[in-house]
Formats: C-alpha cells, structure tokens, sequence
C-alpha cells in the first residue's frame, strides 16, 4: 500500500462549531510503526476512525501511495485492517465464533478461514480460550481477542487505537511484541496510546497532536534529539495542565 | 451472500443466547392468548352467554311470579324479591341481583286504561347494578316494555271481546327470525380474536432484542468495526431481517398451536384453523415485516438500551390500545375506530381476521398486506435516512 500521506485534513462532527481536527498533516512511512500520541480529547480517536473509514466528511487529503485512501479502500476492502479502542466483539459469542464472524464478513470461508482463525488465534495466543464467551474473558484476553479480529485479513496497513489499555504487565508484554513483530513482517502500523514508553519502546516515526493539531512529527530519534525523552517533550508541548 | 449470510448466523446465535428476550417473544402471546381468551368469552358469546339475576318486586305475588316468568330466559335469570325497596336498591348496590323491576299498585289498572292519550301511562321502576353492561341493560329494558306492550294489547283486546293471552304477543312469536353470519361457518369467537391480536402484539415486540443488540453493538464499537470493513449499512439492517423474520415464524406457528391446545386445555373454545394456509402465511410475512422495520427504526433513533426500551415497549402498546390488540374495535367508540385505522396492528389484524374469521381470499388480503409492506420499506428507509444524517458511528464522538 506504501506510505500514507496526510494533507491538511479537517474534521468536524456534524451540528458541533468545534473543530476536531485542524489541517492535519504528516507523513506515515510504509512498513514502521508510527506512533500517534496526544492527550485525551486530542483528536487522535477520530483521526483513527476516519483512516479506518468510519467517519466521513473530513476536508483535505490522505493518500495511500499514489491514490487517495478511499479509493485504495475500494479496490482492496481489507488491505486496511482496525483494531479499536473499544472491544469490539460480541461478548455473547465465543471467542471462535466471533473470529468465524468477522473473518466471514472479510469475505473469508472455506479452508481459508479456517487457516485465517488458527493463524490469528495462535498469534494472539488465545487458542485456549477459543471456545469461550468472548463476555467471560480477563481484559488481557479480551485485547488479544480484538488484535486477532484485525488480523483475519492480513490487512497491510493496521490501525492499533490504544491496545494496551486496561492489561496487566504481562499481557501488555506480549501485545508490544506481537505488535513489533506485526511490523517486522513489513506491514504499516500506526499505533496511539498514552504511555509514552511503549510508544518509545516499538515507534520509528511519531506524531503528537492536541486540539487537533500537528505539535511535532517526524522520526522517534530526530523529535526527541535532545536526550530529554518523550515524556518530557509530551508534556512541554501539551502543557502540564489537567484535561477532561 | 457470504456477509449476509454471517451477519444471519450472528444474529441468530446471539439472539439464542438472549434467554429472557425470547420468553418475552414466545412466552408472553401464548399468555395474553390464554388469559384474554378466557377472560373475554363471555363478551364474544353474546348476551345469551353472560346470565345476569333480576327481581321483580310488585304488590300482587301472582303478578311479581308472571313478570318474572316472562323476563326469564336469554340470559336474564329470575331472582327471589326482595323483601322491600329499600333491601332491593342495598342488593342492586352490591350487584346482587344486578336488576330490580319494581311494580307500582296500580301497575295493572294503569294497564287497562284506555290507550286515549289522555289516561296515565303504567308506571315502572328498573333499579340496575352500575357495573351491568349497557348493552344488556338495553336488552333488559327492552324485554320489559315487550312484555308491558304484550300485557296492554290483551287487556286492550280482553275490553274489545276478543280472547287472548298476554303470552300470544310475546315478542318471540311475532315472527321467526334467523340470524346467519356471513362469510364464516361459525360465529368469531373469543379465541378468534385474541390469537391473532396477541400474535401480531408479540411479533411486534421484536422490537425489544432487535434494538437492544443494535445498541450494544453501537456501544462496544462493534458496528464502526464493521464499517470500518467495509460492510453496507443496510446489509447490517438486513442481517437482522432474516433471523426475525423466522422468528415471527415461530411465533405464529407456536400462537396458532396455543388457540387450538393450550386455550381449550383451560377451558376455553377450540381455535378453528382457516382453509387458506398460504393466505396465513402471507399476512403473517407482511406483518413480521413491518415489525422488523419498526424494530430497525428504534434501533437506529435509540443511543441507550433505555430509550430502546421505552420507545419500542411504548410504541407496541400504544399501538395495540389503538389498534384494537387489548380492546376489540368493535366496543370502541366510532371516533376511536377511526383512530384506530392509523395503527398497524389493526391493518395486520384485518389482514387476520380476514383469513381466520371471514375465510376470505387474496383480494381480501390486499390492503393490509400492501399497507404492511409499504410501512416496512418505508420504516427501513427511515432507518437509513437517520443513519445517513448522523453520518457518525464510532463512540469517538
């Protein structure tokens, strides 16, 4: 797909004034993983969700390569694959079912869908809990469960909004080095999240935004030059103030 | 195909695992059914089946037994006098009996005034139970001035000559009469009308499961998951379709079953079953459409599983009020039967009446099917419209 080229794209939600996103513009190499960060209400969620296809009605420009995004989207459906904040999965259903339901909406089926859900299932480790309520799982089981969901299409570009949110030390261990290694096999990630040492610990490139505006990006080791550490370079450019 | 396909099997093996969602589609008609059923009978049977006491209360004992008598019958049971007026208006206040005809003294003179215009009519007093219904006081009342009528033309005759008993002016042998219901072999029964009422209310009530996952899948960010892969919104209304729609199925087939075993097993009548299966199963299809568009449409306007519940559990009760689901159209005053051709439960209930009750045909059907389908179409084009306005899915908002 190559790299995703983001020009001056603005977004705001319908019947609101505020504005979400303010010309936003950076570039995503192809095969890193980028790091998007910034503080709660930055507009990181809806940048996410408008890569992802979710929203619609976003101004200026973002082009996969040398086409527009959506028209990518178009030809292949599932070269672009999301794993959200949210879990979102049916927690009625078992963790099997879910992935047969999701790889079935990919247009999987057959043996390859049966391949696609032992592949995704091993990756994320969650062969075990196949069979049960995706509802009754422990939060760390629950990221894996979504991380294998996105990854049922082998999708070359992969939207990781917060994976590691709410999971313990372990769990959070094993996502970051499943993540690198998603990376490793060339794929394109762009990975937000709020804590600044996993986004120091697998990032290449980084981009940190608040009130819907670009503040710096560029590659993880350029931005941070100065030795001082992200944290540190967070918070000068976000202000110490508390958020909503 | 594939897609639809999976969002059918999700929506089944979720709606499976709702235990309390569907005893409230299976469990809750088959109840209304029996309890309505039996409760209503009386009032579907007619005046003749509902037997309410009367007294007659007169100076003269052989006068008091010969207008009992004559009252007697067609649901009016005769009961001991009471003792005097004021015991028989305390009796009426407590309903027992219900009536009280209290002759006057002079009743049978009056009775034998000439009919000049000038002579004092005969006077009577019918004390009633405010709980009676009207429909059988009229009856009642008009039982009285039958016999009073029949009392004065052979007085009226004695006084000319002529021989005759008072019985010969009974109002049964002015004439044979015949009563025949067209269009039926029998006459709609309590069961008639409460299987398919109950039926289409619990159909509806689809609503409830339809737009309670819709909003858990809004809310755990399942549906912006599916858009995100690129999935139409409309294929995601229409993988809810399918797996209602044999719902609704089941529910008519298992409400049809409840009126021919469960409702006589309590002691009610026997559902008689249409000639027209196909007939059946076509307003059945038209109805659970309409219900589907109806659940759609609340899921989409719903953001909570509160406002879902309240909007489509209200909705389904207001319309079965109006529609004539919970009070038969019939006893309903002419302005509320008016009303009522607005509700969609009454277009789907013409639709079973005319196949269960009035053994009709297609042409019979075609309103209330073409009716039912053009709200569904016009219900999932609403649907869409809201989504398309709200554009926004995830709850990054």
């Amino acid at each position: 797909m190559g790299t995703l080229n983001l020009e001056g794209v603005s977004f705001h939600y319908p019947g609101r004034g505020e504005t979400v996103l303010d010309k936003v513009t950076f570039v995503i190499p192809a095969g890193g993983i980028f790091g998007l960060l910034g503080p709660n209400g930055a507009g990181k969620t809806t940048l996410i969700s408008i890569l992802a296809g979710q929203l619609r009605g976003a101004t200026g420009s973002i082009r996969a390569g040398d086409e527009p995004l959506e028209a990518l989207r178009r030809r292949r459906p599932h070269g672009l694959g999301l794993v959200p904040q949210d879990y979102a999965f049916y927690p009625m259903l078992t963790c099997a079912e879910n992935l047969r339901f999701f790889g079935a909406v990919q247009g999987l089926g057959g043996a390859r869908l049966k391949d696609r859900i032992a592949a995704a299932a091993r990756f994320a480790r969650i062969e075990s809990a196949l069979a049960r309520r995706a509802g009754r799982l422990s939060g760390g089981l629950k990221r894996r469960l979504n991380l294998a969901i996105g990854l049922l299409a082998e999708p070359e570009i992969l939207l990781l909004d917060e994976p590691t949110v709410g999971v313990d030390p372990q769990s959070r261990a094993f996502l970051l080095e499943s993540i690198r290694s998603l990376a490793g096999a060339g794929r394109t990630i762009v990975y937000t999240s709020h804590y600044m040492e996993e986004v120091e610990a697998i990032c290449d490139q980084v981009a940190i935004i608040d009130h819907g505006r670009v503040l710096v990006s560029g590659a993880l080791s350029e931005v941070i030059r100065d030795g001082s550490g992200l944290q540190e370079l967070f918070m000068q450019l976000t202000h110490r103030s508390l958020r909503d | 195909m594939r897609r639809l396909l999976a969002l059918w099997g999700k929506e089944w093996l979720a709606l499976s695992r709702d235990v309390l969602g569907l005893a409230v589609l299976f469990l809750m008609p088959a109840a209304f059914i029996v309890v309505m059923s039996l409760a209503l009978s009386e009032v579907f049977k007619g005046g003749a089946a509902r037997q309410a006491e009367f007294a007659v209360m007169a100076a003269d004992p052989k006068l008091a037994d010969r207008l009992a008598r004559k009252l007697s019958g067609d649901g009016f049971r005769s009961a001991p006098a009471p003792a005097d007026e004021a015991a028989a208006r305390d009796g009426v206040r407590r309903g027992t009996p219900s009536l009280v005809l209290v002759v006057p003294r002079d009743f049978e003179r009056a009775l034998n005034a000439p009919l000049d215009g000038k002579s004092t009519q005969p006077q009577l007093t019918l004390l009633a139970d405010p709980a009676l219904p009207p429909t059988q006081l009229l009856a009642f009342r008009q039982r009285v001035l039958g016999v009073a009528l029949a009392l004065r033309v052979s007085a009226m005759m004695r006084r000319a000559g002529i021989a005759a008993d008072a019985d010969a002016f009974d109002l049964k042998r002015a004439a044979a009469l015949s009563v025949e219901t067209i269009g039926s072999s029998a006459r709609p029964s309590s069961v008639q009308q409460n299987v398919p009422a109950w039926l289409i209310f619990g159909m509806f009530f689809v609503v409830i499961p339809i737009s309670s996952l819709f909003v858990v899948e809004r809310r755990e960010g399942t549906l912006a998951r599916l858009v995100s892969l690129r999935v139409p919104f409309s294929m995601l209304l229409l993988g809810k379709v399918g797996p209602y729609f044999v719902v609704n199925l089941a529910q008519a087939a298992l409400m049809l079953l409840a009126g021919r075993t469960l409702v006589p097993w309590f002691g009610g009548e026997t559902l008689a079953l249409p000639a027209r299966w196909d007939l059946l199963a076509a307003v059945t299809a038209c109805t659970s459409l309409a219900a589907i568009g109806w659940g759609l449409l609340v899921a989409v306007c719903s953001r909570t599983l509160e406002q879902a519940t309240v909007i489509g559990g209200v909705g389904n009760i207001l319309a079965a009020a109006v529609g004539g689901i919970m009070v038969p159209r019939f006893v309903m005053p002419e302005a509320m039967q008016k009303l009522s051709e607005v509700s969609p439960m009454a277009w789907a209930l013409d639709g079973f009446h005319a196949v269960i009750l009035r053994g009709g045909g297609a042409a019979d059907l075609a309103a209330p099917c073409v009716k039912l389908v053009a709200l569904a179409l016009a219900l999932f084009a609403a649907a869409l419209w809201v989504h398309h306005r709200r554009r926004v899915l995830t709850s990054a908002q």
